[in-house]
């Protein structure tokens, strides 16, 4: 019986296992093809492919495999497309990148760490016992510890690569003992277990469960990096090359804002007395004040992101606060606890995918001409490389928010699902923050455009390859487009968050 | 009646009591002789030298975690072996995996040369002549013997 259960179990299991045959068959193509990573690069493109068209092909499917470790649901699978998406896209920005050149014999390598990166966040989306949760995510951790100091010869990579392992363990260990402890007043680990158990319960330890609950967070609020287990992320995404930075900002926190939902949702909504369930709004358990909690974090993640990026010089981390501040805007859509917050934060993740991984693509772009971050090497680039310039400024305006790009549809689903849940004070908050914000994004559109060009020094412009303009304009299409046809996306969304669960 | 954890708690206690016990009954019974030899470090019987603070060598870091993937393996291995019998074809087929994806770490923890352990070449210090006294010394033990 036992037997059957993992059969079936495994015949849901398609995506990621080819998943994990890629990162074999990447270990083993860059074994047999040694120094030439771009064959290592194919077969993990191959690999992804494959893996979503698998994850296409179960859409619909709810199930809860492997004794409860795993669960299928359209949520997880909106979060899988996100993530898969975004490796796709890193593999084809790390064939683009100059950086990653400088260490040809260990790039095979990197694709691979890449390919298992990915299973790790695939994993995370899905993971419905505390144990697999922790295990996805440290996939994910020992994997992005090694790629952060990639390029191990420059200082500031190995800086990275230690300081990220370091506080990496720290939040782990937290994040263990939280679990600990939660397994310790239920006797169980599966989430949907732990949410009978506490609603069972005659009597509850609140402190304890309290306890609990914060050093969870302390896990899933590292891998978000929201305020204050932020530490890390401006000097990892400073150290690491660009395409690694990138993908932490977008694929990673896809994952952990997937585990973390699914840990709310299922672990602390009070089922019994949830007369309201069917109009999408949640009550939670009483005891610990979730929406109160969620919110400073998230007020405080905004603030300190929007605020200390202002100051920023180096574009990469600029951009690492500006995502700090971005993880603070999608935790509001936790906040209110409702069908309505949870659909906006996949609609933003979608916003946030393309808008980000542009503006990091076109920091690398330049960087890869010019060897620099700075916010100097951007002066009068609208008009040495227009094209560069006018789709980093469009990123640049979907990120703040501004009308004609999908990131306003983001965050104006965000703050709808705000008001409606009557929390008006956060949703001021937010778009005082968006003002804030707009003023650190306007400073790079003012230095590519506005900004006297040095009369002296002739105007350069940076050489871009065809296949970078065109993956370059592919990013910049939805940016725009979705702006304007947005209404299936939000449906898929509102449809994934309605169906959570097997 | 004790909870799941009240008797790690008792199991806690009884191993720290024992402990405290055994090395009071051993300060009771046992001779008192301190000097000297006795608070150096044990090595062996040889005569300490040098400090114990050495650095070693990376490349025993890089042995040991070999070799604990591959112990670990074996943990696996023995569990699976006992039910082996009943589940037949699936288990021996998801263990043939199991061991196939262990051992593309080990092929590749081969061709990256790990487990070659490169000695070090050291310069020994040259001699301008050679010894005569120790050949001759060689020689005419060599004339002994014949």
């Amino acid at each position: 019986m036992m037997l059957e259960s993992i059969q079936t179990s495994l015949s849901l299991f398609q995506p990621e296992i080819v998943l994990c045959a890629t990162v074999l068959a990447a270990i083993l193509v860059d074994l047999i093809f040694r120094r030439r990573p771009v064959i290592v690069a194919g077969t993990v493109i191959a690999g992804l492919i494959v893996t979503a068209v698998l994850v296409g092909a179960e859409v619909g499917v709810r199930a809860r495999i492997f004794s409860g470790m795993y669960v299928l649901d359209p949520f997880a699978h909106f979060f899988k497309f996100v993530i898969l998406g975004s490796a796709l896209l890193i593999v084809l920005f790390s064939l683009a990148s100059k950086e990653l050149k400088t260490a040809p014999k260990r790039l095979g390598e990197y694709y691979m760490l890449l390919a298992s990166m990915t299973l790790g966040m695939v994993l995370m989306t899905g993971a419905s016992n505390l144990l697999m949760m922790y295990l996805a995510l440290e996939l994910t951790s020992i994997s992005s510890y090694i790629v952060t100091g990639f390029t191990r010869e420059a200082r500031d990579s190995s800086e990275a690569s230690l300081k990220y392992v370091i506080y990496g363990a720290v939040s782990s260990g937290l994040m263990l003992y939280g679990f600990s402890i939660l397994f310790g007043l239920t006797g169980t680990l599966g989430i949907y277990e732990l949410n009978q158990s506490l609603l069972s319960m005659p009597s509850i330890n609140w402190t304890a469960l309290l306890i609990a609950g914060v050093l969870a967070l302390a896990g899933f609020g590292y891998k978000i990096s929201a305020v204050p287990f932020h530490f890390w992320t401006p000097d990892v995404y400073q150290g690491a090359p660009v395409t690694i930075t990138a993908f932490l900002s977008v694929a990673s926190k896809a994952g952990g804002f997937a585990m973390l939902m699914r840990f709310l949702k299922v672990t602390f909504i009070d089922l019994a007395s949830s007369t309201q369930l069917a109009s999408g709004i949640w009550a939670m358990m009483q005891g610990i004040n979730w929406p109160l909690l969620l919110a400073v974090v998230s007020v405080a993640t905004m603030v300190v992101g929007n605020f200390v990026a202002i100051w920023q010089d180096n574009l990469k981390r600029l951009l690492a606060y500006s995502s700090i501040a971005h993880a603070g805007y999608m935790l509001m859509g936790l906040v209110v606890m409702s069908n309505q917050g949870f659909a906006a934060v996949l609609i933003y993740f979608v916003a946030y995918l393309f808008m980000n991984l542009g503006a990091f693509y076109v920091v690398m772009l330049v960087a890869n001409e010019t060897g620099s971050e700075s916010i100097e090497e951007y002066r009068g680039l609208g008009y040495r490389t227009p094209l560069v310039g006018v789709s980093m400024a469009i990123f640049l305006f979907s990120l703040t928010g501004i009308p004609p790009t999908f990131g306003f549809i983001g965050k104006l689903y965000l703050f709808a699902a705000l008001v409606n849940q009557q929390w008006i004070w956060l949703a001021i908050v937010g778009v005082l923050n968006s003002v804030v914000s707009l003023y650190y994004y306007m400073r790079i559109v003012r230095n590519m455009f506005l900004k006297e060009v040095d009369g002296r020094k002739p105007l350069v412009p940076i050489s871009i390859p065809v296949p970078s303009a065109v993956l370059l304009i592919f990013l910049v299409i939805p940016t725009l487009g979705l702006f304007l046809y947005f209404g299936p996306l939000v449906d898929v969304a509102q449809a994934a968050v309605s169906m959570f669960g097997f | 009646m004790l909870t799941d954890f009240g008797r790690v708690l008792a199991f806690f206690l009884v191993g720290v009591l024992f402990v405290g016990v055994v090395l009071l009954l051993a300060r009771l019974i046992r001779p008192h002789h301190p000097y000297e030899a006795k608070n150096r470090p044990y090595e062996c019987g040889e005569e300490p030298i040098g400090e114990p603070w050495v650095k070693f060598n990376i490349r025993f870091y890089v042995v040991a975690l070999i070799f604990l993937i591959f112990d670990v393996e074996v943990v696996f291995l023995f569990p699976w072996a006992t039910v082996f019998a009943q589940l037949g074809w699936f288990a021996f087929l998801e263990m043939m995996v199991f061991i196939g994806i262990l051992l593309v770490g080990l092929a590749y923890v081969w061709v990256k040369g790990d487990l070659e352990w490169d000695k070090p070449q050291p310069r020994l210090p040259h001699l301008e002549r050679p010894q005569p006294v120790a050949h001759t010394a060689v020689g005419a033990r060599e004339e002994v013997t014949v």
